[in-house]
Formats: structure tokens, sequence, C-alpha cells
């Protein structure tokens, strides 16, 4: 089977590095194409876990392939246009072309060629040998909710979790413009992003449930061997997000909208505002943030004082996230949160000795969302 | 330059010459052809790791072939290809459905499938590959076995493959699969008497109605003969018990040996049912009055229902009778679902399920439909290959003393 995690050495002898990118170049253009697969995927009204899967996609793609050979406006369209059939929820590559030549600048879609639709579907075949047609791919979401249901806590603390929820669910459609696909399983940075809105919305979990004697930390009951050390790491991958030099991304980076303000605004004055100055010190990304001052070097260590999400989303239309959960601009259906049925048993038949467990559900109720898309299934060819 | 470790499940040392344009990509579509063509991609090996030997089927989107895999000659495996000709929109879904779904099912059950291969493009196809789905070789499948007077089923043989056959449907409807093509063709057997779910073309995921929006799944699934009669009056929101309507079918078979409603058109194939299963009416079947097709449909009023009545001639077990009786019954939300038909008397009563390999071991012939000389009335493939086979099929029975050729 393959193995689709590297460590961070792996990560620094990609395809591209080897040829002489820089790491930081390499990063950007990661960037720029998770985020575009977001953008566009928002534009086209697919569910989140649709431009999840594209992401991921196009992160493992570039673990094979160099960002010289391949350009990644181009990419990130297949591998959109591929998540989409993946999904159920399939967008014409006519129009995701369409799409992709509206929204970006010339001379980056000149790089299409001069069939940019037979291009696509070239390097579709590409894309499905590079990831070994290994189409399912599991994203942090459904883990968030359903570790969310295990620490809501009593009854008077539910309005603080969904808050926590929220934000955490804000830091993971934002991880996906890190590397942290290629290094982390998805219950693993569920349980990180979930620590990291609970330390910034100092939401301190004692109990869950579900808990037994020898688990000291939340987190052990969902996963085995996950140091604070580790989760602190993964939360940095994603903080370090919101410190890029947002100037540095030049013409290629395309615009992050400022609707983000009034999240944090409310993210704010759910935090009571505190301490400003360490607010100011971690969120120099966020000029439009009434508290940013001029920045100082490198992040705090967590968790002194809350590091706002000031950025908490570079997606479009962000704004309308702040009361409602989860982002409408995400989803249009409410996940059941607290009212998800419990993962099934794995089920077993003795008859004539034939024992077997079966696999994660597929969707299955644990995912509530991997519907066949929220507009119903797709037309059957 | 230090290759990737181990651990990302690159091969140390792949070809990694890369031609690196200044533009950030390739400046001719010549290039990427070429770089495609050299590429040594690390998890998707070539097709030509696997020899043919034969075609034994057409799958719902690609011929199949016997091929056996050179490192290893005594290893044989089917090789479906993946069709892509005429595709507008790239990899076909129902393929990149079916692959999702096998690499999510793994069951004794249901067919394994190994890897997917590509045979390498060159110049005349602009470097498009052809892509082909790797599974493990199975030597019969049902309607072959079934097409063959010399197989002889006991009951207990009989009660072993409708056991295997409802046991791959409880797997695969937990988790959450319809299958939507039950025929005997889709049956697989192995000389060892290890029956195993087939042909995952048509198959898709399946949800409960949520919200009270109603899924709208597709109704033109199901070969005709064993497509159930919701789907035949247009149900759109239906579930596994379309399944077991094709397994009702497929258990009848084994003892009248050929289908038992072979109607040539929509509206014949509801006309046998309803002489088989009594009237179609909203007595019997609260709510099908509502189906988009109910009213469009003829259904003759005043049928009793005669399934044991009909089927007893063949059928001389009273447990058999009863199952059958069981599955195919009209209103699917009171057909029986796979786990309770496992719990069935049929399978509890002396003579119990019995292994089929001793039975199977007396033929050394493979046995596939689509390999047997005459074809079923309605078959609409031409059997052009019989010449082809002969000699391959001889090279073949050497090895494994498994003939590809039957009769």
């Amino acid at each position: 089977m393959p193995w689709w995690y590297y460590d961070k050495k792996e990560l620094k002898v990609t395809p591209s590095i080897k040829e002489g990118m820089d790491f930081e170049t390499e990063s950007q253009s990661r960037r720029e194409g998770a985020r575009f697969i977001i953008e566009t995927g928002n534009k086209m009204v697919l569910g989140y876990n649709t431009m999840a899967t594209g992401v991921v996609y196009f992160h493992r793609f570039y673990m094979v392939h160099s960002f010289y050979s391949f350009p990644k406006y181009l990419t990130a369209c297949c591998a959109l246009f591929l998540a989409g059939k993946v999904e159920e929820t399939p967008k014409k590559a006519k129009d995701i072309i369409k799409l992709a030549e509206l929204t970006l600048p010339p001379e980056e879609f000149a790089k299409f060629g001069e069939d940019p639709k037979e291009e696509l579907l070239i390097l579709e075949r590409i894309l499905l040998q590079s990831i070994k047609f290994d189409l399912q791919v599991d994203h942090p979401y459904a883990f968030l909710l359903k570790y969310a249901k295990c620490l809501r806590g009593a009854a008077g603390e539910r309005q603080r979790m969904q808050d926590v929820l929220q934000m955490a669910w804000t830091f993971v459609n934002d991880s996906l413009c890190t590397t942290l696909s290629l290094q982390w399983e998805p219950e693993v940075i569920a349980v990180a992003m979930l620590y990291l809105a609970a330390k910034l919305k100092k939401y301190e979990v004692h109990t869950w449930a579900g808990r037994t004697a020898n688990q000291t930390r939340w987190w052990e009951m969902f996963v085995n061997g996950v140091t604070l050390e580790l989760l602190e790491d993964i939360c940095h991958q994603v903080l370090d997000l919101y410190s890029q030099k947002r100037s540095g991304g030049g013409a290629n980076s395309l615009p992050s909208t400022s609707t983000s303000a009034s999240t944090s605004t409310s993210v704010t004055s759910n935090n009571n505002s505190a301490s400003s100055e360490n607010v100011s010190s971690t969120s120099k990304t966020a000029p439009q943030h009434a508290v940013v001052t001029e920045s100082t070097e490198g992040l705090p260590p967590l968790p002194p004082n809350p590091i706002l999400p000031a950025i908490s989303n570079p997606l479009p239309n962000i704004s309308t996230i702040t009361s409602v959960y989860p982002p409408a601009s995400i989803v249009t259906q409410p996940p059941p949160l607290f009212t998800a049925p419990p993962p099934p048993l794995p089920m077993t038949h003795v008859h004539d000795g034939n024992m077997f467990s079966i696999p994660p559900p597929f969707p299955g109720p644990m995912n509530p969302f991997n519907s066949f898309g929220q507009f119903g299934p797709p037309p059957f060819q | 330059m230090q290759p990737m470790s181990s651990r990302s499940g690159i091969p140390a040392g792949r070809s990694n010459e890369i031609i690196r344009m200044p533009s950030g990509a390739f400046s001719s579509t010549r290039e990427k052809d070429k770089y495609v063509e050299d590429f040594n991609f690390p998890f998707c090996d070539d097709a030509s790791k696997y020899e043919r030997v034969t075609k034994i089927g057409q799958g719902t989107f690609g011929e199949v072939f016997k091929a056996r895999d050179r490192k290893n000659p005594k290893k044989y495996v089917a090789m479906k290809k993946v069709l892509m000709d005429n595709e507008k929109e790239g990899f076909p879904i129902t393929a990149l459905r079916e692959i999702r779904i096998l690499q999510l099912l793994k069951h004794v059950n249901v067919v394994n499938l190994i890897e997917i291969c590509r045979s390498k493009g060159n110049a005349n196809n602009r470097y498009k590959c052809t892509f082909y789905l790797i599974f493990d070789f199975c030597e019969h499948d049902l309607a072959g076995l079934l097409l063959n007077t010399t197989v002889k089923f006991s009951l207990g043989e009989i009660k072993k493959v409708m056991q295997q056959l409802l046991n791959g449907l409880y797997y695969i409807h937990s988790n959450k699969i319809l299958h939507r093509d039950m025929k005997a063709a889709n049956i697989l057997i192995t000389k060892n008497g290890i029956l195993k779910l087939a042909d995952f073309g048509l198959a898709r995921a399946f949800s409960m109605a949520k919200n009270g929006q109603p899924n709208r799944y597709t109704n033109r699934v199901v070969t005709l003969w064993y497509r159930p009669p919701e789907l035949l009056l247009g149900d759109r929101n239906y579930g596994p018990p379309v399944d077991l309507w094709g397994a009702g079918c497929i258990m009848a078979e084994m003892w009248t040996r050929c289908p038992i409603m072979q109607g040539n058109t929509e509206q014949q194939q509801l006309s046998f049912i309803s002489h088989l299963c009594g009237s179609i009416t909203p007595e019997v079947w609260p709510g099908v009055e509502n189906l988009e097709l109910f009213t469009k449909m003829e259904l003759t009023a005043n049928l009793k229902r005669k399934v044991k009545e009909r089927l007893r001639p063949y059928v001389k077990d009273d447990a058999a009778c009863d199952l059958l009786d069981k599955l195919l019954i009209l209103d699917p939300s009171k057909r029986i679902d796979a786990d309770s038909a496992l719990n069935h008397d049929f399978f509890w009563l002396d003579p119990l399920p019995s292994d089929l390999s001793k039975m199977l071991g007396n033929h050394n012939q493979s046995m596939f439909e689509y390999l047997a000389p005459q074809r079923r009335p309605g078959g609409q493939r031409v059997h052009h290959h019989q010449a082809a086979v002969s000699s391959s099929a001889a090279k073949a029975l050497m090895d494994t003393g498994y003939q590809d050729r039957v009769f």
C-alpha cells in the first residue's frame, strides 16, 4: 500500500527542490495552488470534502512531480476536476477551465496551453497514476465533529464548545494550504486544530465522554502517542500561514479577501480582547485588524495568550461564518452536530466461520457531510 | 541529490531526468508527452508485467482478459480494460466509482482488486495510456457453470452458493454499497468453490433519504431479467432490496438452470413478474401507486401469487421454496434482507451447506458465460473469438489444468 505521509526531511527533498527550487518558493506554490482549489471550489458551490480531496491530490502530485514540469494552476484545476467526480459532485472540465480563465492572471492562464481542456484531460491520467489511484481521502472535518461531541461538556458549556469547534473548523480549512496533510493523519490534524482553538478560546477540557482512568489528556482517547510537542508543532505550521508576508506572493498570489475582519472581530470579543500586545505580535498578517501593531519576530510559544486567527480563513465570503456553524460559504446543510449517530460497530457474520471486520463505512454515518453532494446525486451515466 | 527514503514509497534511484523549463512548464506538448512516456510512475506498474492469455468477458465499461504474471507464471489474474474512448469528461466517473468501491471492499466473497496498471502510450495515440484493473483470477462464473449440464449441484452445494452470495451482499450492504447488477454472470466461483461478487461497474454508495429529501438514483440499472419491480416502475429512491431480488432470481436459477423471467421489454418483464408474484397493487405494496411509472405501465389485475407453486416442480426442498418466496416479494420494504436470509432455515436444516471444491474438482475446464458456445436468448454478444482462443487455451490447460474454452 502506498504511504502518503512524509517526515519533514523528506519534504525538503521534493522533486521541485531537487531541481533547484527553494523550500520557501515551493511552500508558496503549494499555498497558492491549494487556495486556488478552495476558491474555485467555492465559486462552483462544491462541498468542502470535494475541495479538501482536491487539495490533497494536489499536494501528493507534487511529491512525485516538480512545479517546474507542471504549472500549479493547471494541476489545481485537474485535482479539483478529479475530486469532483470522486466525491460525486462532478463539474464539467470546460466549466472549471472557464472559471480559471476568468480568475487567473493572463500570464498564468497562458500556461494552460492552446487547448486547455485537452491539457487538463491529459494531466488527469498523469494525476491518477501519480496518486496511485488512491481516490479515497479522509479529512479532519468528520473527526473534528466526532471529537467535539465527546468534549462538549456540561449543557452550559455547549455554546462555548460550538465556538471552539467553529474556530477549529476554520483552522482545518487553513491547514489545507500547508503540507500537514502530507505529514499527519486527519485524526491527528483534527486533534491539533481542536487543541489550538480550545487554547485560544480558553476552553479547558477537564473531562470527556468515555474517559478511562489511564487517560491524562483528552486527545489520548482519539489518537495514540501524540505528544504535546507534536501538537504544538502542528499548530505552529498552521499559525505560520498567518505570518506569511502577503506581499511576497507577488502577482501570482491570489488576492485574499479581507472579509475575515468581521470574523476576527467576533473572535476578539469572545476572547475579551485579552492582551493586545501579544495578539499583535502574532497577527502581523492582519492589517485590517484593529489591534495590529508592528510585529516582532517569531511566534510566542503556545499557550501564552490568545493568538487570534486574524486571517482566520483566506476563503472568500468568510464573513458569513461568524455566527453560523458550519461555515455557510462551504456547506448549506448544518451537520447534525450533537445528534450524529455513533459510528457503527464492526459487524460480523459467523456463518461458515468467515469473520470479517468492516472498514470505515463509506460514506457512513460518521461522515455526515459525505453525502452525494448537496444537490442530490449526479445524473448516472 | 538525495533519493527519497523508503517511507515515501518511492523507490530510490527512479528516473529523474526532467527538463527544466524556465517558464515553469513544458514548452510544447511533445515535450510533455515525452516526459510522461519516460517517467517511471512509482505507484502504477506497466500492464506488460502481465501476459494476456485470452479474453474472458465484457464488463460494463470494458473487455476482460485472463492474463498471467510474467514474474510468477503460476499466478493468474483478470485484467479489465477501462474504456476511455469518447470520454468528454476524462476518466469515467463509473470507473472511478468501481475503483473506489473495490478499494474499500475487502471480503472473501467480493472479488479482490490487486492493482491498477497502465499500458504505455505511443505516438499514435498521443501517449494516451490505457488503464487496466487487475483482479485475482476466478476460474468460473455461475452463468457458465449453470449452462454446462455436466455440472450438477447437490442441495448442500446450492446452499453453499447462496450462503456465500448472501454473505457477500450482507457485507457490501453493511458498507453502504449497492451492487445494482446482480446476475449469474457476475457471480464468480474459484476452483476451490469460493464465490466472489464481481463487476461493480454499476455499483454505488447509498444513503438513507435525509431531511425528507428522497434520493434520486438512476433506475436504469440491473440487467432486465434480474431487475426488481420497483426499478421497473421508476423508483429512484431504492436500496439494498434491489440486490436481493436479483439474489432470488439467481437462487431459482440454481434449479431451473436458466433465468426464470426473460423479458424482452420492461413491460414484458413486469408482466412476467406479475404472473409469478401476483398482481402489483397498493394492497400488497402500499405506496406503489406513487411510483412514477405505476400508471404508465400496463399492470394486469387479479393475478394470484404463485411463486412456490411455479417453482415447486424444480425446487423440491420446502425451506428453499420458502426462502425464494421471501426473496421474490414485490414490496421492497417487505423483501427479506441479507442478514435475515442468512438466518433462514434453508441454511440450518439438513443437508447443511457443503463445500463446492470437490464437485468442481471434477471439471478441469474454466466455465464463463462469455465463452459458452450457445449464447442465451437475448444475449447480444457475437461469439467472434472462438478460433483465436483455442491455441492459447490449450497452453493454459498445460499450466493450470484449466482450459479457458468450455463445452
